[in-house]
């Protein structure tokens, strides 16, 4: 009755599926790369490695007293002296990918990993053991296995802490899909609810403290295998896909069904599902794929759903967190669960989603193996330009095109050199909202801005370009910034969050 | 999320018309009168329920009048059979299929009946109510089908000893049964119909449906026929019984290689219901996917119900539902899940007439005039069908429903039955000694011996009354009836709730009541009260000579050799039938010499060296010597000693045990001849009570009101207890507030070997409860 890991479908694909990487995009800075992390999964791998980014920094400097004669000619009237610095940073990288990949992943982490003096790559997940073999010998590193949980619950921490708006609620019809939550300053005690192919219920209550209250074996796994003998289908996204174009009135017994209305003395609707799949006992019809496949959906997430909110009730915890790969960004998981959750706790518990769900177990593993650099004790910020985001999930568009195969998802983590703190003069620090406007909220605001950055973007390439006047590859650089960050804007429009 | 009624989709598809004949004797019995009908439709199953009147015989006893004395001859009362009219609630399962042969039935042989409605429950209700009503004639009225079914499961719980049972598949005995609380109240009720619905019960009129799931017996059937294209539902049980989910489901193990020890989750743990499925590309096993669907529900249930038990404090959890009717696969798995959740902590209940609830508490509306409530019922044996085989050794097909009907009456009882004021624990107390569901060899010799017996049971009914012929052809239906029984209970040891020597003798004697022998030994008491009261005042006076310590000892010798005098015991009933001469004197030489097998005689006799007893409760046995000559005495020395004396004899007869209307008349005789008994019952230092029961035995939780109220009012602070069937078969190890005194002598050879002793042992248990300042107690357990 739990876990994260799902069983490992990939065993009957092959390994050997050629892409071909390209270096610049995803595995980045793999050359300093140091305490590498990897998080296999059922159908997924996570990597994560520490590495440290040289890049310039303009730097301003009073001119030196001492210089002024010597260096006179050059100070002329300016105030300080800018200089182009190198600095070096750190960076944490996480990089998702299918477990078909994982050969071609480490044969090209091997070609470009140089000089790096890590014996020892933490690894974590159910998939871990299987692949044990095969990291060793294309790595020569040392696979040390962390603990599952431990691992998700450290990763869930972290990305609580350092990633403003990781948290959301999900809302199918509401204006904006998603409602990002404000970072809390106090993250404890929470609920986290992990539907890999079980279901893990996981009560944190401090950094270090977690416990599994509880779980069930009725989780992604019993969607996709009974899934897959109901409908012949075998992939999960084709599941998912068929479940959100079926109708379960047709499979399930309503309440209306048995009495022909509500179930006025006991408070129970006509259109409540009395019986999952209770017509399909003595109906002698066919059902399609489709309506079985919702109400197998529908019947699982209320489920958990269910469970969920007796665990936070008997527990009296508010904040319920979901995860795990039936959840991770699809919006037919997430409606049900909050759904469900709203039916049971009549609005009184939230059901909320991580933006970076699956690098839990990753970022968890890494953090583990890093724990001598006190990770934790930095704050981290995210880098946009290195992150894929969440992806597309807009009901209109076709689940299909987020098919996973050959995408590499990404996730990039600058360390801050300083500690970052509330304004100890907040009023409400819980409630305290930097931005004035929130766009995902506000589609007129949000065409203005969004038209307005893509307007403005000729004028900031010319000035970045003017920056370097003696350096000649900046045109090319200052070109690339431009398609980078146009991109970005046009994902922004489609995917707001 | 709701409700315990299927869609009517099963019957629709059937054809009505399946034409069953129906044995009157048999199933509907006794409709000439009866009124008030309920009707409980499920999606597959009827229940329907009716109050009738029963006409039956009862021998009663009258004291001859004094001018009538020619008649009179040498006897000491009349024996009379006159016809009594007693109530009795029927319930009859059967299913849809039938529900129109069975209207059919009813109309034709309905006949005096001012009836003008039919109360009617369950989802199935609306679908033949124009049915019913044109059939019928009758006015079907809806009732509520979760207030019927908590109605009724008050019900059952408040009258039914033993209705209540856990379920251990691989224990010695597979159900434990619970003895009844006398606080029900508050329980949860977690019902699994085609979905489930979890209420919780406060009180006779207040319960909330906290929670419930559509995961239930619904998604069984409907997913299970999806998978295995098993369109039935006890097939698709079947199926699972044979099936090995660990094909289908994916372990713990499957994941981490063995346990999960961090998380303490052992490695045979289910992670994911049906994950296997999801990636492999083989076929699964119909039975492989229909346990592993079984697993999954419940599991979910059995987690739910634990949650909500907890949240809401509570530690009595019930099941019922389609979904578990008595089948053994789902019970084991639900017990496994609560056990699993709850570390044991709260354990699933099962009821034995869980299927009636939703019929019993419709009823219950239609009768709430009559005031059913403030009556005490009591199953009848004879009548009712008992639960279903469910030993896991038998083919689960052979308890296919089709066609069988299933049958449960309730007789309601003259009187209200409560507790003894003076059990020191209510709550634990349980009559029986020995739990033969328990002990297979005690079982096995119980069985026998009843069997045995039973050709002499049937020649003493027909003796008894030897001017009506057809008598035994009667008594003939009583030995199949019975003997039927027996075989039943020999591979279903649970049918009546736990198996007892006390279940045993019950039965026997409703089914005797159910042939009109009301009293077989009425004739046989008679006489031997005759013959015993013309030696009361030699007896009287030979105790009278000796010394006072002497008369003691010889007091307690003439109880415990009265009580060899017993034909419900085989050894002695064969002594009494090859030679009727046989004697008192013969009776104490036959007595065990002291120290007896259970001896606590000296810190008796102690006791009676102290100060005098309050009032003194003594449970009589069996007519003849025993009450005349070995209890009377006793309750004379007490009289003296001015102690207060409540006499508690059996409402109904029972075998040759005494019964009150005996009791009052013989009393009368003896008071004309002892001034001592004339001034207690003048004084009213001497009464005699009505026990409420008509068993052989005694259950002290289940005791006539009057009785209690006397004893409180009397403040007594002595209960005797005599006789095997009320001291060792039954409340050998009950514990009594103030003290207590069990006499009895072993009238059976493999009893008397279990306790450690042999024919005619004594058992003298005088007991004293802890705390109280006296003597000490004896030991629990004969040595």
């Amino acid at each position: 009755m739990l876990l994260s890991s799902t069983v490992d479908s990939t065993s009957t694909h092959t390994m050997d599926k050629s892409i071909t990487l390209p270096p610049d995009e995803i595995f980045r800075n793999l050359e300093n790369a140091k305490r590498f992390a990897i998080d296999i999964g059922g159908s997924l791998t996570k990597l994560a490695y520490y590495s440290t980014v040289q890049h310039k920094v303009a730097k301003v400097r009073s001119f030196d007293v001492l210089f002024v004669s010597v260096s006179q000619e050059a100070a002329s009237d300016k105030l300080y002296e800018i200089s182009v610095q190198e600095e070096v940073t750190a960076r944490l990288h996480f990089i998702k990918f299918e477990n078909a990949y994982i050969e071609t992943c480490l044969d090209f982490i091997k070609d470009h990993l140089v000089n790096t003096e890590t014996k020892v790559i933490k690894a974590t997940g159910g998939g871990a053991h299987k692949f044990k073999e095969l990291i060793e010998r294309k790595l020569g590193l040392k696979v040390d296995k962390e603990d599952e949980m431990t691992c998700l619950i450290k990763g869930c921490n972290f990305v609580l802490r350092n990633i403003p708006h990781e948290a959301f609620v999900y809302a199918k019809h509401a204006d904006s899909e998603f409602r990002f939550q404000t970072t809390h300053p106090d993250i404890f005690p929470y609920l986290l609810v992990n539907i890999g192919s079980g279901v893990s219920i996981v009560k944190v209550e401090s950094e270090d403290k977690f416990e599994r209250i509880g779980g069930s074996s009725i989780g992604g796994g019993t969607f996709w295998g009974l899934g897959a003998l109901l409908t012949k289908t075998k992939r999960f996204d084709e599941l998912l896909q068929l479940a959100s174009k079926g109708q379960h009135t047709s499979v399930d017994m309503l309440v209306k069904d048995i009495y022909g209305g509500s179930y006025g003395s006991l408070g129970l609707t006509g259109d409540l599902i009395a019986s999952s799949f209770g017509k399909s006992a003595t109906a002698d019809k066919e059902f399609s794929k489709e309506d079985m496949a919702k109400s197998l959906l529908h019947m699982i997430s209320n489920d958990i759903g269910q469970l969920a909110c007796l665990y936070a009730k008997l527990h009296n915890l508010s904040r319920v967190y979901f995860g795990g790969f039936f959840i991770r960004g699809h919006p037919v998981t997430m409606h049900t669960i909050t759904y469900s959750i709203n039916f049971f706790t009549k609005g009184e518990v939230q059901a909320l989603f991580l933006r970076h769900e699956g690098y839990l177990g990753a970022i968890g593993a890494f953090l583990k193996g890093a724990e001598e650099d006190n990770p934790n004790q930095y704050s981290w910020g995210e880098n946009y330009a290195g992150s894929s985001g969440l992806m597309s999930v807009s009901p209109d568009m076709n689940p299909m095109q987020r098919a996973r195969s050959g995408t590499f998802d990404m996730l990039e983590m600058d360390r801050l050199e300083r500690q970052l703190v509330n304004l100890p003069l907040l009023q409400d620090p819980s409630s305290y909202i930097p931005d004035t406007v929130d766009l995902t909220e506000d589609a007129l605001a949000r065409e203005y801005w969004l038209y307005c950055f893509e307007e403005a973007l000729d004028g900031v390439v010319k000035r970045a370009v003017a920056s370097q006047p003696d350096i000649p590859e900046a045109t090319e650089r200052a070109e690339k910034f431009r398609q980078k960050y146009r991109h970005k804007l046009q994902t922004l429009r489609h995917q707001p969050l | 999320m709701a409700e315990c009624v299927r869609v009517d989709s099963s019957t629709s598809t059937h054809t009505m018309d399946k034409s069953i004949t129906l044995p009157p004797d048999e199933i509907f019995r006794n409709l000439e009168n009866a009124k008030r009908f309920a009707i409980d439709i499920g999606g597959s199953l009827t229940k329907l329920a009716y109050y009738s009147t029963v006409q039956h015989k009862v021998a009663k006893v009258r004291s001859f009048e004094h001018n009538t004395k020619e008649a009179a001859s040498d006897k000491l009362y009349e024996i009379s059979v006159q016809e009594e009219v007693t109530a009795r609630l029927h319930f009859i399962k059967f299913e849809n299929a039938y529900i129109e042969t069975c209207l059919d039935f009813i109309k034709d042989h309905l006949v005096n009946t001012e009836t003008k409605v039919i109360k009617a429950t369950g989802g199935g209700a609306h679908k033949f109510k124009e049915l019913i009503e044109r059939k019928l004639g009758l006015k079907v009225d809806k009732e509520d089908e979760m207030t019927c079914l908590i109605k009724g499961c008050n019900f059952v719980l408040r009258n039914i000893p033993h209705e209540a049972f856990v379920y251990a598949k691989h224990a010695d005995s597979e159900f434990r049964f619970q003895t009844t609380h006398p606080d029900i109240f508050p329980y949860l009720l977690v019902n699994i119909g085609s979905g489930v619905s979890i209420v919780k019960v406060e009180s006779e009129d207040k319960f909330e449906r906290i929670g419930g799931s559509s995961i239930g017996g619904g998604t069984f059937w409907g997913l299970g026929a999806l998978l295995t294209k098993t369109k039935r539902f006890d097939e698709l049980l079947q199926l699972a019984s044979k099936g090995q989910h660990t094909s289908v489901d994916m372990l713990v193990k499957d994941i981490y290689g063995g346990s999960y020890g961090s998380l303490g989750l052992t490695g045979d743990l289910i992670a994911s219901s049906f994950g296997k499925s999801a990636t492999a590309d083989k076929e699964f096993s119909k039975e492989d996917m229909a346990k592993s669907l079984l697993h999954m529900i419940s599991n979910d249930i059995g987690q739910l119900a634990c949650l909500y038990a907890k949240l809401h404090n509570l530690s009595r959890v019930y099941f019922g539902g389609f979904f578990i009717r008595g089948h053994p696969v789902t019970m084991h798995t639900i017990t496994y899940s609560i056990n699993f959740f709850t570390k044991g902590e709260v354990q699933a209940l099962f009821l034995r007439h869980e299927g009636y609830l939703g019929a019993i508490g419709a009823f219950l509306k239609g009768a709430e005039e009559d005031n059913p409530n403030q009556y005490s019922w009591g199953e009848n044996y004879a009548g009712s069908s008992g639960l279903m085989s469910v030993s896991p050794d038998m083919n689960p097909m052979q308890r296919a429903r089709s066609g069988t009907f299933d049958m449960l009456e309730m007789d309601r009882l003259e009187r209200q039955l409560v507790n003894l004021p003076l059990l020191q624990d209510p709550s634990s107390y349980i009559p029986d000694t020995v739990d033969l569901t328990e002990d297979a060899l005690a079982r096995e010799y119980w069985l026998y011996c009843f069997e045995e017996a039973l050709d002499g049971v049937v020649k003493r009914a027909v003796a008894s009354q030897p001017d009506i012929p057809e008598a035994t052809e009667r008594a003939e239906k009583f030995r199949q009836k019975y003997r039927h029984k027996l075989q039943t209970l020999r591979h279903q040891p649970f049918a009546y709730g736990s198996l007892t020597v006390r279940s045993l003798l019950d039965t026997r004697e409703h089914c005797l009541n159910e042939f009109n022998f009301p009293d077989p030994y009425s004739k046989i008491k008679q006489r031997e009260n005759d013959v015993a009261l013309k030696y009361y005042q030699k007896a009287v006076k030979s105790l009278e000579e000796l010394s006072w310590e002497q008369r003691q000892f010889a007091l307690v010798r003439g109880v415990l050799a009265g009580n060899v005098f017993d034909w419900g015991a085989k050894a002695v009933s064969d002594v009494l039938e090859s030679d009727p001469e046989f004697g008192f004197e013969e009776a104490k030489r036959q007595l065990e010499e002291r120290p007896w097998l259970v001896d606590s005689y000296d810190q008796w006799l102690e006791r009676l060296k102290g100060p005098p007893h309050k009032c003194a409760l003594f449970f009589v046995d069996n007519s003849g010597v025993d009450i005349i000559l070995g209890v009377m005495p006793f309750v004379r020395e007490l009289l003296s000693r001015g102690t207060e004396v409540v006499l508690a004899s059996n409402s109904g007869p029972a075998l040759n045990d005494v019964t009150n209307g005996e009791l009052q008349i013989l009393t009368e005789r003896i008071a004309a001849m002892d001034p001592v008994i004339q001034a207690g019952l003048r004084e009213d230092r001497l009464t005699l009570v009505q026990s409420g029961s008509s068993s052989p035995c005694l259950d002290l939780s289940r005791l006539d009101k009057v009785l209690a109220m006397v004893v409180r009012e009397r403040q007594t602070d002595l209960v005797i207890i005599e006789g095997m069937g009320r001291a060792i078969h039954t409340n050998y190890y009950a514990m009594l507030s103030c003290e207590s005194l069990k006499m009895a002598v072993i009238k059976n050879s493999w009893l008397a070997d279990r306790l450690g002793g042999k024919l005619f042992s004594v058992v003298f248990k005088y007991e004293v409860p802890a705390g109280k300042p006296s003597q000490d107690s004896a030991a629990l357990t004969p040595s």
